[in-house]
Parts: C-alpha cells; sequence; structure tokens
C-alpha cells in the first residue's frame, strides 16, 4: 500500500514541478497551442499562426511564449491538452483540428479562458460559434475548384470524389459540391469509404467507371493514401485536383485550395488582437478563408496532357518550384 | 487555485469517469476472461445517445440511464454472437463494434457538438442547486466521484450474491459452473451485458464532460481499459483484501496521471506515447518485483 501512495505522490509532485517551470512572468503572455496531430496542413496552420502574431509586432520569447502539444490523433489526450493548458492558466489556447479546438472550449468553460480555433470547416456545427472564442474556417473554395476544372478541362462531365462518411467536414463538402455541380455542367461520383484501407479500392472503383477526373477534399484519410491513388489514376490517365498545396506538391495536377501558411496567419491576427486587449474573441466574429490560390503542377499537368490557359497560368503558383 | 491542486484535481476527474469504462473491462477480461472488442463501439455508443438525446432537451440524467441501456443491448449483441452463433470471442467482439460504428453515426446524425444553451449533468438541478457555487473543475469532481462510488458499491455487492458469485466462477472455472447445473452461456451474456452497459455510461459522461460525440472517440478504449485493469491489479496485487473495483478505479487514475505528466514534462509532442508506455512499464516492473515468473494475465 504504502509504495502505490509513494509512486502516486511520486508522480504528482513530478507534474507540480514541470507545471510551475512553464509558467512564466505576468508580461509575457503564455499561449497553449493544442494540435490533434502531426500533419503537413496542421503543422503549417501552426507556423503561419506564429508569423501572424509576428507580423502583429509580437516576438516570441519576448512577448509570447509558446506551450505546443499534440494528441496524436487521440481524443482522450485531446482532452488532457486541454485541461494542461486551463490549469496552467494560459492567456490563450490554440485548438488546431476539431477534436482540439472542442477539448479547448470544454476546458475553458469554467476560467472563460479566450479559445482561437484554426483548420476548422463548419465551426457552427462544431457549436464554436458564440462564446469567448474565435477562428478560422478552412472551408474548401468548392466553386473556385469547380471553375478551374471546367477551365482546365473543356470537355469533362464527371468528378470522382472519395470522402470518408465519418467525417463532418467531408460530408459538408460533398454536399456543396453536389449542390454546384451542375452549374458547372458536371456530375459528381462519390464514394464513401469508412476507413483508409478502403480508399485505393474506392479509386479502381472510380477508374472502372472512367470518370473524367478526380477531385480531392481534405479528407485525412484519402490525402494519407494520395501516392498510392495518383499510382493507379496516372496510369489510367485520369487527372487529380487536390484541395490545397501540399496535395499538389505530392502530383496532384492543380487546385484552387487553401494555402494553410496563410489560414494560420489569419488566425494569428485575430490572436493578436485578443491578446493586445484591442478585442475580445466574443466581439470577433470567425472568419472563412479570403484568399486561396490557384496551385499547379506543371510536370503532372504535361503527363496528362493538359494546357494551361495563359489568364489561370499568370496567377498559378508552381507548387514543384523550390 | 494552485496549479498543481487544479492539474491534479482535473487529471483525477479524468480518471474517474474513465474508471467506469475500466469497470466493464474488469468483469469481461478479468472474470469472465473474455477479450470484447465491442467495447470501442460501445463507449462512442453511450455519447453517440446522449449527444442526440441532450440537444432533443431530454433530462441531463436521464440520458445517463438510456445511454446504459444502450450499451447493454450491445452487448447482449455481442453475447448472443458469441454464445448462441458460436462466433468466436473475439470476433464476436469486432461484428459488434463494426457494426456499431454506424449504427452510432445513424443516431447521432453525424459528430455532434452540444451549445453550453444545454444542461450537462454537471449543470442541471440537482446538481447546479446543491452544488452551484463551487467552480465547474469542483463539480465534475464530485459528480464523476459520486457515480464512481455508486457504481463500485453496486458491484461490489451484485459480486457478493449468488449470481455474482456464478458470474465470477464463469471464467476462472467454468466446469463448476455448469456442475452447479447453471448455464455458462447465459452468465457470459449478462456479464456483457453489464460491461457494456457501464462501458456506454462512460461514453455517456464524456459526452457530458467535453459537450461532444465524435464516431471516432472509442478508438483505443479497448487498450486503455486493458492497460487500466493490469495497472490496477499488479499495484494491489501483493493486497488480496482490496477489491478488484477498488484496483481497476485506481488503474485508471494511475494511466490519467501518467499521460498529464508526460504532457506537463512537455516534452517533444511525438514523444509523449513512448513516454507513457515506458511509465507503464515502470509500473509493471515495480509491480513484479519479487515475483518469480510473469502470470499470464499481468
Amino acid at each position: 500500500m504504502k509504495k502505490i501512495f509513494t509512486f502516486v505522490i511520486a508522480v504528482l509532485m513530478l507534474v507540480s514541478l514541470a507545471a510551475c517551470g512553464s509558467s512564466g512572468s505576468k508580461d509575457v503572455y503564455s499561449i497553449g497551442i493544442s494540435q490533434y496531430g502531426e500533419h503537413p496542413s496542421l503543422d503549417n496552420c501552426r507556423e503561419g499562426f506564429l508569423l501572424g502574431l509576428e507580423e502583429a509586432g509580437l516576438k516570441e520569447g519576448e512577448d509570447f511564449t509558446v506551450d505546443y502539444q499534440n494528441a496524436g490523433f487521440d481524443d482522450n489526450i485531446a482532452i488532457q491538452i486541454g485541461q494542461n493548458f486551463s490549469a496552467n492558466n494560459v492567456d490563450l489556447m490554440v485548438g488546431i483540428a476539431t477534436p482540439s479546438a472542442t477539448a479547448c472550449f470544454a476546458a475553458a468553460e469554467d476560467k472563460n479562458i479566450p479559445v482561437v480555433f484554426n483548420a476548422i470547416t463548419d465551426p457552427v456545427e462544431a457549436k464554436l460559434d458564440s462564446g469567448n472564442v474565435t477562428g478560422v474556417s478552412d472551408k474548401l473554395p468548392v466553386e473556385a475548384q469547380l471553375d478551374l476544372i471546367r477551365t482546365l478541362q473543356p470537355e469533362a462531365k464527371t468528378i470522382g470524389i472519395i470522402y470518408t462518411t465519418s467525417e463532418p467536414n467531408s460530408v459538408s463538402a460533398i454536399r456543396e459540391y453536389k449542390e454546384k455541380a451542375p452549374d458547372y455542367g458536371f456530375e459528381i461520383v462519390e464514394i464513401g469509404v469508412t476507413a483508409q484501407s478502403e480508399v485505393t479500392q474506392a479509386a479502381d472503383t472510380l477508374i472502372s467507371k472512367k470518370v473524367d477526373c478526380i477531385s480531392n477534399l481534405t479528407d485525412n484519410n484519402v490525402v494519407g493514401v494520395l501516392a498510392s491513388i495518383l499510382d493507379k489514376t496516372n496510369e489510367a490517365g485520369i487527372p487529380v485536383y487536390g484541395s490545397e498545396i501540399e496535395q499538389v506538391k505530392i502530383g496532384c495536377v492543380a487546385s484552387a485550395g487553401i494555402d494553410y501558411i496563410e489560414l494560420g496567419k489569419q488566425a494569428g491576427r485575430l490572436a493578436a488582437k485578443v491578446l493586445k486587449g484591442e478585442a475580445t474573441c466574443e466581439e470577433l466574429p470567425y472568419e472563412t478563408v479570403t484568399e486561396y490560390g490557384i496551385y499547379i503542377n506543371s510536370e503532372a499537368l504535361a503527363a496528362m496532357s493538359i494546357e494551361l490557359p495563359a489568364d489561370i497560368a499568370d496567377k498559378a503558383i508552381e507548387a514543384n518550384a523550390e | 487555485m494552485n496549479v498543481f491542486l487544479e492539474l491534479a484535481e482535473s487529471t483525477i476527474t479524468q480518471g474517474f469517469i474513465y474508471a467506469l469504462l475500466t469497470y466493464g473491462i474488469y468483469i469481461t477480461y478479468k472474470l469472465l476472461d473474455f477479450p470484447d472488442l465491442s467495447v470501442d463501439g460501445s463507449f462512442p455508443l453511450g455519447a453517440a445517445v446522449t449527444a442526440a438525446l441532450l440537444i432533443r432537451g431530454v433530462n441531463p440524467f436521464l440520458t445517463l440511464v438510456i445511454a446504459m441501456g444502450a450499451g447493454a443491448l450491445a452487448g447482449l449483441a455481442t453475447g448472443l454472437i458469441h454464445v448462441k452463433l458460436k462466433v468466436r470471442d473475439l470476433l464476436a467482439g469486432i461484428i459488434t463494434m463494426t457494426a456499431l460504428f454506424s449504427i452510432n453515426l445513424q443516431i447521432a446524425g453525424s459528430n455532434l457538438n452540444i451549445g453550453r444553451d444545454v444542461d450537462t449533468i454537471f449543470v442541471a438541478a440537482p446538481v447546479g442547486s446543491l452544488l452551484g457555487g463551487l467552480s465547474l473543475i469542483h463539480r465534475k469532481f464530485i459528480v464523476s466521484l459520486v457515480l464512481v462510488l455508486l457504481f463500485k458499491l453496486i458491484l461490489d455487492l451484485y459480486f457478493k450474491t449468488k449470481n455474482g458469485m456464478l458470474l465470477r466462477a464463469t471464467g476462472d472455472n467454468a466446469t463448476l459452473v455448469t456442475t452447479l447445473a447453471q448455464d455458462k452461456g447465459k452468465m457470459k451474456i449478462l456479464g456483457l451485458v453489464i460491461a457494456n452497459a457501464l462501458v456506454a455510461l462512460a461514453g455517456s459522461v464524456v459526452c457530458h464532460e467535453q459537450r461532444s460525440f465524435s464516431s471516432t472517440m472509442g478508438t483505443g478504449q479497448m487498450v486503455f481499459g486493458l492497460a487500466a485493469v493490469i495497472i490496477g491489479t499488479t499495484i494491489f496485487k501483493k493486497f488480496p483484501g482490496v477489491k478488484g473495483t477498488t484496483a481497476v478505479l485506481v488503474g485508471s487514475v494511475v494511466y490519467k496521471c501518467c499521460i498529464q505528466l508526460a504532457i506537463s514534462l512537455g516534452l517533444p509532442a511525438n514523444l509523449l506515447k513512448l513516454i507513457t508506455a515506458v511509465l507503464f512499464l515502470v509500473i509493471l516492473v515495480i509491480g513484479n518485483v519479487g515475483e518469480g515468473k510473469v502470470k499470464r494475465n499481468a
């Protein structure tokens, strides 16, 4: 019995030591960043966030300190990270991706610590649209993407999309695609999957249905195996459009999509206003992406023998450029 | 409030809430010797039912009961598949878990979040009127403590009844159950029903606490539960007087403390799971010191 109590007390003492170490002096703002997991887009959100704070005149180390934690895609760990930030009385919590943002918001409820979220498609659905919370939504520019596909493939009729049925972001994006596609003369062929292991099979199905192209969402299961989808589609000669720059880097032909660094900067600017006391999260409505870019992969375009019209070539950004 | 005390309080609260789940896994894994994988489905089932009911304005305390009922049905399904259809234990659990993934999404529609205008068990009367003066973190601590002790008491009393004795014998000595002219299949089903009701209750409380249901929240709950049960029983191995429910309750709290310790140490985020694994190993080794050989269930 004694041994157990010794152990529990030792654990608790270590926690307290660690907790003391991380709290700085009060002139320096402490920011807790809770990220759902390591993922290029989410990492870009975080990087952009820090850049956004810097642009607003706040320097890391001098004006603010950052406690960065990631949950390794585990909801339960995200909960405990939020509680850790709350107990340490951080001045601001940042939640990147829905599970982390909701966990931060739940942990902040009692103390009313401001929460800035990022990379959430539908803040209204996630109930992050009221209270001491604000942030930036990464809702896809669906119409811009449809317009881009129409311009690059004037003859195309069908767009194949693979999505995870349990990802709310994907479900709402599919809804919008189906709603808007007829306006651009497209028909959507969608295949829902429940796990990453089903994605490549779904790609085979789309290829056998002879879709004219495939368009991606920000669906984690699909993006995770994008390289193997591209192997199949390249062989079949079907162009794949990405939803953000990272996917175009991997080999998608083009994307009218989100730059997550910019997204992060937008959130960073919101956070700077809150920290400086210029506005509270309650006063700041959440923002959507205003700036999206056209990203292209010239190599992939050439392989599909797609000609890039001059007006698009002018504004497009080469994703492969180093 | 002192940072350390507050962190300890919220971490122990998590340990209490998840202890409800470890009670369930204690019954299936330790008592019935049944590796029940339906847990990964019945945990979010409890949350899905709770979220769907809460947004429709159902009394928050009633949602706990209904969630338990739903969990019991899930356990019943696993039990019937295993006992009546003669499907292997692991597979029976996998089938239920897989089916529940879709069922949970059907119940909740999609991932659901509950706005702050909806009262949870930590806010609604009678908790609100009794503990209204306390901060939310204290209320969560007290409510989860009451729940975890209440169900510990009920289980401890149940294990002393004739039926409870039979349940405990089913895993250890199934032949004995048969010689007593009892149906061991029925006992297995009963155990699974009770266990999954408790697991769904844990899911329900987590839904109240986090104000959200996510279809993937069940992933890894079975692994967590097993770890907590084994940590708890290992710690108390040399104290036969300590009840199993107490042991797994402590196991759950220790597990959550380990995670919080790893987070608080501010180690590189990607090392979190590695640190957690090392902490478990240390606990298990401490528990095994002086033992001649490693036991099968340890």
